[in-house]
């Protein structure tokens, strides 16, 4: 009895100090400080889930990197194992084929959860100064998720992965002045060869996490810094209070995301789980050769126009997203029309959107 | 432009997702499709070509099967459609307006090598594709003549239910030889006679150069010219067409689907090769290849593009893998002859070595020069493709053995049998002790059987390792043959034939003479003793099988 009376709250606190004052004497945080830190007032539009969507390609990150590293455990990158290292984890080591679906799912998702955040950002115009810089870091998070997928569906080694990445690498050769370099550097020679798949494979698996790690930090020190862009919608009233807590609410909501999102990638990779195609073979081409689908935009636009065209082209738009806050702003100083931003914002989303399906829907 | 409200921008994001979301699910939807499309999980989609779509639209209801084999075809996927091979120029004979189009009932190997130019390049050359001279031929006379009646003939009694003038007596011919062999495709002339390909005179083209011929086509009211009921429906090998082309794509790839799996199968090739005269499906079967196919079948990747053995396959092979599939040693390159591995013809009375010259032809000719001058492709070169198929199951030596031991069989087929009753009948012929009417002279019909079923199916039996055949069916009843049958009734014309026949007789006696027939005048008494003792050492039985145990 004597000794559940000493555990009484008032020991217990005097205890957990003690152990607070040990850290502190060796690491010099402040509570207070700590929980101003992560304790940021959240204005209230943020409990509306599709302004929570710039958090979910985070969460699909962190799934990833953890489905990837359960993958390099097993797989090979060299030409004569790597297909056969992805038919085992597929067919035959434990959980493969899930951890397998999980990333193949978590990919389609990241750059889908990606895409609907930059939507969000364009056209509630949320890029406008001061917050230029960071949209431009977005743009460049964007290309690197994009990447990753390229480099990610290149490792598998299978008819489209062999004869995608010979494709990928004849557009990158296309480029004018430096494309035989960017040709050159990307195959690790004139060719697809030997040293082709571990190039892929650092890429996929060391630089691009890495640089997407720091660039989603820095993001996240300039949504900081700047704090996050705040709306008011007409059906908020006034005497509410205009913000709440990022801990534990928005951390609620991004917790509630994230497992709704777990749940549905475990579905799918259990409903439609990777496949694997024919083996590569460098001397038959497939009768069609497709990228992955959010490439099809790209692939179809390259059809449309001859290889240089379409090649400049795509780099002028990529370039035009780019510096779009600086553009907008020219075009809202000058011009009357306000709101060009959406109305460009909608066709290119419709254009986009066409395009990708009529890739999908054709063979050729 | 006035400013948006939030509230409006909210709306467009939601719509412009909600758009983006489902074009997603729509893609991802066609995505998996194409790829259990592409691993063989699903049928891969098929898209009538616009040239088509009429066609298809009318046949699904006439002709719904044939629709059904078009889409399982590789054909649909590609998207060559019906009109890619129906398709006929307005000056090809048995061409007529059909709705739209002009078309061709009959599709020829000239129409398939418009895609398929190689394959029907190899196909021109082979020995398949003159399977159809045997219209001028012994077997033909059989089924013509012997079995049927070359003129139709009256009935010589009712036929209950049926109003019948005349008997066809080219039925057995059609039906029977022409069906593998090809029939030489005719249409019906005004004059009540036919018309086929050697009165067209077709050009390089097809085009028929004789135009009398051509206005003498009886047509029906809609214009399509009619066949002669005997020569077509007709799938034979070696098909003798209007347009000059010889053969038929769908004896072996059947129409509409031209499956190659199905090509690949023996019970392909057992529409014809099979039966008494030369039943290499049945001998594939008893041997260990056929066996081995039977259990193993799964394995053997059948619906694979290329199907090369020793990379798609090596459980077992077929017909086709050792006759004309790719392999591993040759760069998988197909052959649509056959004939280029075959080392022995084991068809005629006495097998020959395959030493052909530039056209394909057997060569004949005795004088080593004038052999060396003619030979394009020898028997040697022949075997040695041969050798490299088998080579991917058994060592060299394994298969130079085998070899050894088909040559031996041959050859003792060749010397002990084929020769000499070759040279029997010759000289019965010879000696006007034969009329020159075939199959009127029960010899005839025994030499026919000795050389034709029996003498062919020891050689074939031994070609492909079915040792029953070799023998049983096949040493064991030409020997039969020989002693019982033809050697006594070679004997009985001999007697009756003056000094024509005595000289024949003295042939036969000299024959009989050699060590290899001694035993059969002078006895083998020694040799049965020796047998009976070792019969009775093993089994403590007598040689006549009475039972000598305790």
């Amino acid at each position: 009895m004597s000794e559940a009376r000493s555990s009484s709250p008032s020991h217990g606190t005097e205890r957990q100090s003690a152990v607070i004052d040990w850290f502190q004497d060796r690491l010099p945080i402040e509570p207070d400080s700590l929980r101003e830190l992560t304790n940021e007032p959240v204005p209230n539009h943020l409990k509306r889930w599709w302004f929570a969507l710039g958090g979910t390609p985070a969460y699909l990150f962190i799934v990833q990197i953890v489905t990837g590293i359960l993958l390099a455990v097993y797989y090979q990158p060299a030409p004569e194992t790597a297909y056969e290292s992805v038919r085992y984890i597929t067919n035959e080591a434990a959980y493969g084929w899930l951890i397998r679906g999980l990333h193949k799912w978590g990919a389609t998702f990241m750059i889908a959860a990606v895409i609907l955040h930059q939507m969000r950002v364009y056209f509630t115009g949320a890029y406008r100064k001061p917050r230029e810089i960071n949209w431009m870091v977005g743009m460049t998070l964007l290309i690197c998720t994009l990447m990753l997928g390229f480099t990610g569906y290149c490792l598998v080694y299978e008819q489209l992965s062999y004869w995608g990445a010979a494709v990928g690498a004849n557009i990158a050769g296309g480029v004018p002045v430096v494309g035989d370099f960017m040709k050159t550097m990307l195959l690790g020679g004139d060719g697809y060869n030997e040293h082709t798949l571990p190039r892929f494979f650092v890429l996929h698996a060391a630089v691009l996490p890495v640089v997407l790690t720091i660039l989603v930090a820095i993001h996240i020190m300039i949504i900081r810094l700047q704090g996050v862009t705040e709306y008011e919608f007409a059906d908020e009233k006034d005497s509410e209070k205009k913000y709440f807590n990022f801990f534990p609410e928005h951390v609620m909501s991004e917790l509630t995301i994230g497992l709704v999102l777990m749940v549905i990638l475990t579905a799918l990779a259990c409903i439609l789980p990777a496949t694997m195609g024919p083996k590569a073979d460098p001397l038959v081409t497939p009768e069609v050769i497709k990228p992955e689908w959010f490439f099809y935009v790209a692939f179809r636009w390259l059809k449309l126009f001859s290889g240089t065209v379409a090649i400049v082209t795509t780099g002028f738009i990529v370039f035009i997203m780019y510096v779009w806050p600086f553009i907008d702003d020219w075009i809202r100083r000058k011009t009357r029309f306000k709101e060009a931003s959406v109305w460009i914002g909608i066709v290119a989303v419709l254009l986009i959107i066409a395009l990708t399906v009529w890739e999908a829907a054709v063979a050729h | 432009m006035s400013h948006m409200t939030l509230e409006q921008k909210r709306t467009i994001l939601i719509v412009l997702s909600i758009l983006f979301l489902v074009s997603l699910l729509f893609v991802q939807r066609l995505e998996v499709v194409r790829r259990a499309e592409e691993a063989g999980l699903s049928e891969p989609h098929v898209a009538v070509p616009a040239s088509s779509r009429q066609c298809v639209d009318c046949h699904v209801q006439s002709t719904p099967g044939i629709v059904s084999h078009w889409e399982g075809s590789t054909h649909a996927v590609s998207g060559v459609g019906c009109l890619d091979c129906h398709k006929a120029a307005d000056g090809d004979v048995d061409a007529f307006a059909h709705f739209n189009a002009t078309i061709a009932t009959v599709v020829t190997p000239k129409d398939c090598s418009a895609c398929h130019i190689e394959e029907a390049q190899e196909f021109e050359e082979s020995h398949h594709a003159a399977g159809g001279n045997i219209l001028a031929s012994l077997d033909n006379f059989l089924a013509e003549t012997v079995e049927g009646s070359r003129e139709p003939f009256n009935p010589h009694s009712p036929t209950p239910g049926l109003a019948l003038n005349e008997v066809n007596g080219m039925a057995s011919a059609s039906l029977g030889c022409q069906q593998c062999h090809g029939s030489k495709v005719a249409l019906q002339a005004t004059d009540g006679g036919s018309i086929t390909v050697d009165d067209l005179q077709p050009d390089e083209n097809g085009q028929p150069t004789n135009l009398d011929a051509v206005a003498r086509i009886v047509k029906d009211p809609n214009g399509k010219p009619l066949f002669t009921s005997g020569t077509w429906p007709n799938t034979g090998i070696g098909r003798l067409n209007l347009d000059g082309s010889r053969g038929s794509c769908s004896a072996c790839h059947s129409r509409h689907d031209f499956s190659p799996r199905r090509a690949r199968q023996p019970e392909n090739c057992g529409k014809c090769h099979l039966g008494p005269d030369h039943p290499q499906k049945e001998i594939y079967e008893e041997s260990k290849h056929g066996v081995a196919y039977r259990d193993l079948k799964d394995d053997m990747n059948l619906e694979a593009k290329d199907w090369v053995l020793g990379e798609d396959y090596s459980a077992a092979p077929t017909c086709a893998t050792c006759h004309m599939s790719g392999h591993s040693r040759n760069g998988g390159d197909v052959t649509h002859d056959p004939r280029i591995r075959i080392s022995w013809t084991n068809r005629p009375p006495v097998s020959a070595l395959l030493d052909t010259d530039a056209h394909g032809a057997l060569v004949t000719s005795t004088d080593p020069a004038e052999r060396q001058a003619l030979i394009a492709d020898t028997w040697q070169a022949k075997r040695t493709r041969m050798q490299a198929v088998c080579s991917h199951c058994h060592t060299p030596s394994y298969v130079n053995a085998f070899y050894q031991q088909y040559d031996d069989l041959v050859i003792l087929y060749n010397e002990k049998f084929a020769k000499p009753g070759k040279a029997i009948m010759g000289a019965l012929a010879a000696e006007n002790l034969l009329t020159k009417t075939q199959f009127d002279e029960e010899i005839e019909w025994t030499w026919f059987y000795l050389w034709h079923h029996e003498g062919r199916r020891a050689r074939h039996g031994a070609s492909m390792m079915a040792p029953d055949y070799t023998h049983w069916h096949g040493m064991y009843e030409v020997a039969e043959r020989f002693y019982m049958e033809l050697i006594p009734q070679a004997r009985e014309l001999a007697e009756a034939g003056g000094a024509g026949g005595h000289r024949v007789d003295e042939l036969i006696s000299e024959i009989l003479a050699r060590p290899e027939h001694a035993w059969f005048e002078e006895g083998a008494a020694a040799q049965m003793e020796e047998i009976r003792r070792h019969m009775e050492e093993r089994y403590g039985q007598n040689v006549d099988g009475a039972h000598t145990g305790p």
